[in-house]
């Protein structure tokens, strides 16, 4: 329920009071005048009574009378209203004037009441009040707020409620405001006042009497008149005032007449006197009452009311209404403005107060009781017969009725008309009296007596008149002595509504019915009622009961909270039927608390739409919006029936993700141009990848750090040139002038229509900097300029093109990304702010969908009708802080700097062109591309540096080495090898002795040692270093395929700097990444073993000294799976590189030398390998050709590759290192370092070779049916002798699999070398005649010189004994025979130095003929300095068997 | 019959809601709501110790100015709600009952579906049937 501000007592009360009227002389209205007042105005704010006045009953009983009020009007003889049951249009203009104005006070008391599961916030969403009218309803409102029984109120009903109970016509059937007085008022400053006096008393008695008029009713046929003299006493003479009245009293009598002085105050003086304003609360609805009342000019023009031209313009066009309501406003204002009362002192308020007073007790109540008594008197006098008389008579005529009554009347119930005098007229008018003085008791039961009169009379109207009077005095009685009689109403409404037609009557009826029933809790029946009064014709009145019942439903002790909200929808529908927007959108959204979120989502989305649509004409758009996008995000679009009718959508359409904005800076790139193809770089159809990104950092980390000489500087930042959601945005993105920047939008069209954008382009707004200026010079010319504006477009453009899309079309629900370009034309700070469009729906989409879409203006749209302008900002919030404790524990964004742009001078930019570059190779092969470098920019490049992700697959060359041979056109080079090659001399056996070159590695581009080569960034090897603008230039790059199958993706970093330095931009990189597809090639495998013959003679001494000479196994495998491409591998050269080996010449058998392999099919290679002396750290190649030219390995780009695959080659694994250390200590010259670490490594260096091979092949492939030979390479690093070494690291594969183990697993140092180890440390060889013809008969015994080599494979001092006796242990005796003994000394002791080769000269003896074993001299080996250990047996050689032959 | 069948969820949201399809869908949604609020006050009429043998039909809601709407509610506060046509006088209290217990059968055995989430809305085929079926005799 809205709780009234006023109490049901009061209200009823107020409803009726006595109506007083008034006669105004026109000097008297100037008197009033001055006030900006006239009489009736001057009175009203005094008009309750604040003293309790006594009257006597008929019964002598002293009544009290309290809180009494009087109504007091100037007469006003036209009527407005007809009598007719149905309010004029003027009276409904104004009450719907009197509603729209009264709205809820804004950020009134926020006033929950729970029910049930449901808290609802009444007076949510207020609006606010700018009227007035609202002043006065504050203090009481916060009054109120106080009070405990204060639930919701809803001033716009109570103020409709009295203005439509103040607009009331007067009727036949009742008096309650009928006039019961008239007050006379002249100015003492008139001539003759009491001429006046009587001119006005005949005007009102020909009012009231003459018949000229309906209008005023009077109450009873001798009017109070009650005389008052005006006196001005700012002008007036106070004597003569005085002394008139004295005439007066003489005339009228003391109790009749009144002189009242106002105007004390001088307007001048007064100005600064603040004296209370009463009349403001009052005047502006008096004022519209006025004007409703009929007169239809603002009573601040109107003269003398009776002097009206009553027949003057009709209320009947509303537009006429509609004018006079406007001025009337204005009026309004006009007189809130100029003060009311100016010339009125505190103590003027006063005396008419003592006034109204001394009128009401001394005037009007004796009057009053007069006629009470009168009536009482004359229906007591009739009381005896009455009755019976009436009913006897009723019965002598048939039923007849009362003479005046037709037949036809009788039917018509409502028609029925008493004549003014009827007796039953009388008690009412009793009633009446007694009503308006409080004397309810009595009022009841004349009510009662006179119901009872008019209903057997059948006289409807004036029997539910009755009724409901008798309703109403009975609930006001104090004391309770009967029961309130609901049905009485019930009747009384029923009557009205139905049978009398009168909707005014049955409305005012039910407004009291419903307010007593409130009072007594029967919120139902109250709720029904005000259901019931709702009708078609009224849709305020409608809508203010709905509201009022839906406020019912949720006083109710269980309060129905979907009845209320419910039936708050329908109060709104009504509200807006009704043209009360903004009740509309109150009563929705009230509505909407109930039905939130509780899954009724059709309702809710009725709701919503409704209030999205208010919202919108009453120009919300926030509300709008949000109501909108409720609707269209919860997809709820099943109800395409409601929106069908939808005209207007307020929605910012279509949808941006604003997050998902990616910027791009630069060209977009072209892929590919001709044969040529472009470097990757990065674009904006690629998915940003986090990993990806993180290596594109590291690359660019490296080269950063190379070009800057091995140190990263601390201000580097990677280069991004795409910006999205996932970037690191902290920093303004560095832009270059010239080059564009596009920005990529993500639109989505929420909607089950297409949409079409057009003329879509960024807005921004930027500030013009000079940045080779220094800073402070270029503060001062920080110019900004901004595109928002549309005039300006011309001249921004001149600074930044910015790129119009024509047209962008979006699917029903679709996603869809837009991308914009700016272009800009100078240097400074760029900030992108959002974006603007043209938005349309397709006409094509048919008439059900007659969406016109609209966007939040930004202007005025163009009146297309069908397109709007719109604008939507691109705001971005950063990413969550979440560092420090107050980021983690609140909620804060970074700033994302995505569409900040700073804009820099010119830098070089390059482009990377790649020439005949292949997809796919097998692998180890070699292939020649070319690639191309631009410099598109004008500024000259330089410092070009690569990095990538695989940097043994491709090769630029070495410089250093002039490669005349390779032609630098790329057009020259068909089928001509990579290598250089060189013929073999025509009669050189293949595989003969290999030609050597000694290189050292930093002709490559690799430093020695670990640095230069462990990251894989290589020089561009620029002619001059420089690329001039425009200038472009072809370099051949060798590429070799990966030696594991499968597809690499291999990554470049192209790193280049501008050349004129100090730019903001310090380098700039692009980047390319290709995939190459690597199918299997050759398997190698090799071996490699110590030779344990002795070099031949014919071998130099110096190899001979230094007993170096091994034996190499290569097996070479065709594991090619493509046999129907590759037809078979010829294996064009070995070759190997080493500090201290080379090959030295083929030992296979000779019809082995034609080295090709089919398809699965093994090849063995043999070759002898000898030991060389190092010189300075440089490699020794050599080559050995098996076709008929030789490749010179030591060149581009063999040698190029067997560097970058090869670092070092023990460098790449752990576990050796520690032995890296050891030998480098050694080298240099660090004095046996002693312990087991140090031995071991020594030991174990005996076993090492460091020796790679270099397989160099050619494929013989079918390609498009032709041959194609394909070339390359193979790479095998032998280690350890013994030891199978592979070009395929299997071994890698495997580590994977090991587990992870946390700890460091201790090397292993401590451990002695193991016996198998220390059994290598000497060689020994037996050199002997193989066959020894001996004349046995000449001589039995037979002596062989025999020497024994032993040479020491370590590089340390070894002991070495030697023990020639033969082992005694055998214990087979088989050697009885064929056994032989060494001669001389038994057993040896030696120490041999590092590598040292030493011959022992042997003596064997032999008795017979026969083979004998000479391999029976053990040798033990110790190191010299390990005096601990004991002597290792080394390894016997093989047997040595010699033949003694009996010469005869 | 029925121009509107609806089963609302313990918690007052729809579980399923059908009504005669040439009519305001809206305003069945409504009222099916508006009547939650006689149901509540019908059950609480009943007190707490007789809440177990509570009869579940509640027998006519509240008329309107064109339907009748009956209420049913089950022991585990689900609701059933059906609107009759006001000019449909062929239905009698026994009609109404019984399409009421045909309805609870039919709720009970999609609750029985074991890929039934109890608390989601109603797609069953069967139950679509059965409601169809109670509707369509009207048309």
């Amino acid at each position: 329920m809205a709780q009234c501000v006023q109490s049901v007592h009061e209200f009823i009360q107020d409803s009726f009071v006595p109506m007083v009227a008034v006669l105004c002389s026109e000097d008297a209205e100037k008197v009033t005048r001055k006030n900006n007042l006239n009489f009736s105005e001057l009175l009203r704010p005094f008009c309750r009574l604040t003293s309790e006045g006594h009257m006597r009953d008929p019964n002598n009983q002293v009544q009290v009378v309290k809180n009494l009020r009087i109504s007091v009007n100037n007469v006003v003889t036209r009527p407005s209203v007809p009598a007719s049951g149905t309010p004029s249009l003027a009276q409904r203009l104004l009450l719907s004037e009197v509603v729209s104005t009264c709205q809820p006070a804004e950020g009134g008391v926020a006033n929950v009441i729970t029910a049930g599961d449901y808290d609802l916030n009444i007076s949510d969403r207020s609006l606010k009040a700018s009227v007035p009218w609202y002043r006065d309803w504050r203090d009481t409102l916060t009054e109120l707020s106080t009070s405990k029984h204060y639930t919701a109120t809803t001033p716009w009903f109570e103020a409709y409620r009295e203005t439509f109970l103040q607009s009331m016509p007067a009727a036949d059937h009742e008096f309650l405001n009928h006039y019961l007085a008239c007050l006379l008022v002249v100015s003492s400053s008139e001539a003759v006042p009491v001429e006046k006096f009587l001119k006005l008393s005949q005007e009102q008695h020909r009012i009231q009497h003459s018949g000229e008029y309906t209008n005023p009713k009077w109450f009873i046929p001798n009017t109070l008149k009650y005389y008052v003299l005006l006196h001005d006493m700012s002008q007036g003479d106070e004597h003569r005032a005085d002394s008139v009245y004295e005439d007066m009293k003489q005339r009228y009598g003391a109790q009749g007449c009144y002189l009242l002085k106002v105007n004390s105050r001088t307007a001048a003086a007064g100005a600064d006197e603040q004296i209370p304003d009463p009349w403001s609360q009052y005047l502006h609805k008096s004022k519209q009452v006025l004007c409703v009342d009929g007169s239809l000019v603002n009573s601040l023009d109107s003269t003398h009311p009776l002097q009206l031209d009553t027949s003057g313009d009709t209320p009947g066009s509303l537009d006429a209404l509609r004018a006079v309501a406007v001025e009337t406003k204005a009026g309004t204002a006009a007189a809130a403005a100029a003060s009311h009362g100016a010339c009125l002192t505190l103590n003027d308020h006063d005396r008419i107060r003592q006034f109204i007073q001394e009128f009401t007790f001394r005037g009007l109540l004796p009057h009053i009781e007069k006629n009470i008594r009168q009536l009482n008197d004359q229906l007591v006098s009739r009381k005896g017969l009455s009755r019976s008389l009436f009913s006897a008579t009723k019965k002598w005529f048939g039923g007849g009725k009362v003479p005046e009554k037709s037949i036809a009347e009788l039917k018509n119930t409502s028609g029925l008309l008493y004549p003014p005098e009827a007796p039953e007229l009388q008690i009412r008018k009793m009633a009446d009296l007694c009503f308006l003085v409080q004397h309810y008791e009595l009022a009841y039961s004349c009510y009662h007596t006179a119901k009872k009169d008019f209903l057997s009379d059948q006289a409807m109207l004036y029997a539910a008149g009755a009724l409901e009077m008798a309703a109403v005095s009975a609930f006001l009685q104090g004391g309770a002595p009967r029961p309130y009689p609901a049905h009485y109403m019930d009747t009384a409404i029923q009557t009205y509504r139905d049978v009398c037609k009168n909707m005014h009557l049955a409305e005012r009826c039910a407004l009291l019915s419903a307010e007593i029933l409130k009072s007594q809790a029967k919120f139902s029946d109250a709720a029904t009622l005000l259901i019931k009064m709702t009708s078609e014709d009224c849709d305020l009145r409608s809508a203010l009961l709905l509201e009022q019942a839906a406020h019912c439903f949720i006083n109710m002790r269980n309060p129905m909270v979907r009845k209320f909200a419910f039936h708050m929808i329908l109060a709104g529908h009504r509200f807006s039927k009704a043209g009360q927007k903004r009740h509309a959108l109150r009563c929705y959204c009230q509505a909407m608390q109930v039905y939130k979120g509780k899954g009724w989502s059709l309702a809710e989305d009725h709701i919503n739409f409704t209030i999205g649509r208010q919202s919108f004409t009453l120009r919300q758009p926030e509300n709008a919006v949000s109501a909108f996008r409720h609707i269209l995000t919860n997809e709820s679009q099943q109800a395409s029936s409601q929106q069908a009718d939808l005209d207007s959508v307020l929605l910012p359409l279509p949808y941006i993700n604003s997050s998902a904005t990616r910027v791009y800076f630069g060209h977009e790139r072209r892929l590919a141009e001709g044969e040529k193809q472009a470097a990757t770089h990065v674009s904006l159809d690629q998915e940003f990848d986090r990993d990806l990104a993180a290596m594109w950092r590291d690359l660019e980390e490296q080269v950063v750090a190379s070009a800057n000489r091995g140190v990263v500087p601390a201000t580097f930042q990677a280069t991004q040139c795409c910006l999205n959601s996932q970037t690191d945005n902290l920093r303004f993105p560095l832009a270059v002038v010239e080059e564009p920047i596009i920005v990529e939008v993500v639109f989505r069209n929420p909607l089950k229509v297409p949409l079409v954008l057009s003329d879509v382009s960024l807005l921004w707004k930027f500030t013009l900097k000079d940045f080779s200026r220094p800073q402070d010079a270029a503060v001062g010319d920080a110019l900004a300029f901004s595109n928002e504006k549309e005039t300006l477009t011309k001249q921004s453009d001149d600074i930044i093109a910015t790129e119009v899309i024509p047209e962008f079309f979006l699917n029903p629900e679709e996603t869809k990304v837009a991308r914009l370009k700016l272009l800009p034309h100078q240097t400074g700070q760029l900030n992108i702010l959002g974006l603007v469009y043209n938005l349309a729906s397709t006409p094509s989409t048919g008439g059900v969908w007659q969406y016109t879409a609209l966007v939040l203006f930004i202007g005025p749209s163009p009146a297309d009708g069908t397109s709007v302008r719109g604008r939507q900002d691109l705001e971005i919030q950063g990413p969550r802080l979440n560092q420090t404790k107050e980021e983690k524990t609140s909620v804060s964004h970074g700033p994302d700097r995505r569409l900040d742009p700073t804009i820099t001078p010119p830098m070089p930019l390059l482009e990377v062109f790649f020439l005949q570059f292949p997809t796919a190779l097998l692998c180890g092969e070699i292939r020649k591309a070319y690639v191309e470098f631009c410099n598109v920019s004008g500024v000259p490049l330089c410092g070009l540096r690569v990095v990538s992700t695989h940097p043994d697959f491709f090769t630029f060359g070495s410089s250093s080495l002039a490669t005349p041979l390779t032609p630098l056109s790329p057009t020259s080079f068909e089928n001509c090898s990579a290598y250089k090659t060189l013929a073999t001399p025509p009669g050189a056996t293949p595989g003969s002795v290999a030609a050597v070159t000694l290189v050292s590695a930093g002709d490559f581009g690799l430093g020695e040692g670990g640095s230069g080569t462990s990251n894989g960034v290589a020089e561009i090897p620029l002619e001059d270093r420089v690329l001039k603008p425009g200038q472009s230039t072809q370099l051949p790059l060798w590429l070799r395929g990966p030696d594991h199958e499968g597809v690499h993706e291999i990554n470049f970093l192209f790193y280049y700097e501008s050349a004129v330095k100090g730019g903001k931009i310090s380098h700039r990189v692009l980047r390319h990444t290709v995939f190459i597809c690597a199918s299997r090639s050759l398997c190698v495998r090799a071996t490699a073993c110590r030779s344990n013959t002795l070099p031949e003679e014919e071998a130099e001494e110096e190899d001979e000294r230094r007993n170096g000479s091994m034996l190499v196994f290569v097996d070479v495998e065709n594991i090619n799976t493509n046999e129907a491409g590759v037809r078979e591998f010829h294996i064009a050269q070995v070759s190997s590189s080493s500090k201290q080996w080379r090959l030295h010449r083929c030992i296979n058998p000779a019809e082995d030398k034609d080295c090709k392999l089919n398809s699965r099919e093994r090849g063995k290679l043999c070759f002898r390998a000898t030991r060389c002396k190092p010189v300075q750290e440089k490699y020794i190649f050599a080559d050995l050709s098996l076709g008929n030219e030789q490749i010179i390995s030591s060149t581009t780009p063999c040698a190029d590759f067997f560097f970058r695959r090869c670092p070092p080659s023990d460098s790449r694994r752990p576990p050796v290192a520690v032995e890296t250390q050891g030998r480098l200590s050694r080298s240099q010259g660090a004095g046996p370092g002693g312990g087991a670490e140090d031995l071991t490594s020594l030991v174990r260096k005996c076993n090492e070779v460091d020796l790679d091979i270099i397989v160099l092949w050619k494929a013989f492939v079918v390609e498009d049916n032709k041959q194609v030979i394909l070339e390359g390479q193979l790479h095998v690093a032998l280690q350890t002798i013994g030891k199978e070494a592979c070009s395929l690291t299997q071994k890698e594969e495997a580590q994977e699999m090991v587990l992870l183990k946390f700890k460091p697993e201790l090397p292993p140092p401590m451990t002695r070398p193991s016996m198998e180890q220390l059994s290598h440390l000497i060689k020994t060889n037996l050199h002997y005649p193989e066959s020894y013809r001996h004349p046995f008969i000449h001589k039995s015994l037979c002596l062989v010189p025999v020497t024994l080599t032993l040479s020491n494979c370590s590089l340390a001092q070894v002991d070495v004994i030697i023990d020639l006796r033969h082992k005694t242990t055998s214990p087979e005796s088989l050697e009885v025979h064929g056994s032989f003994t060494w001669l001389g000394q038994t057993q040896y002791k030696l120490q041999l130095r590092a590598q040292e080769v030493m011959r022992v000269p042997l003596r064997a003896c032999f008795l017979h003929a026969g083979v004998y074993n000479l391999g029976t001299p053990r040798v033990f080996a110790k190191l010299a300095d390990q005096g601990a250990m004991c002597e290792t047996s080394q390894q016997t050689a093989t047997p040595a068997l010699i033949i003694i032959i009996n010469d005869t | 019959m029925a121009v509107c069948i609806a089963v609302i969820a313990k918690e007052n949201y729809p579980l399923y809601i059908r009504s005669v399809p040439t009519q305001n869908e809206l305003k069945f949604h409504y009222t099916v709501h508006t009547s939650l609020d006689v149901v509540e006050e019908k059950i609480s009429a009943v007190g707490k110790a007789m809440a177990d043998q509570r009869e579940l039909y509640l027998g006519l809601l509240y008329p309107t100015e064109d339907y009748k709407v009956y209420g049913y509610v089950t022991n585990s506060k689900v609701k059933f709600v059906i609107v009759v046509d006001s000019s449909n006088t062929s239905l009698r209290d026994n009609e109404i009952r019984s399409m009421f217990r045909k309805l609870h059968n039919s709720f009970t055995d999609v609750m029985c579906n074991p890929f039934y989430n109890p608390g989601d809305t109603i797609q069953s085929k069967a139950f679509d049937g059965m409601v169809s079926a109670m509707m369509v005799q009207a048309s």
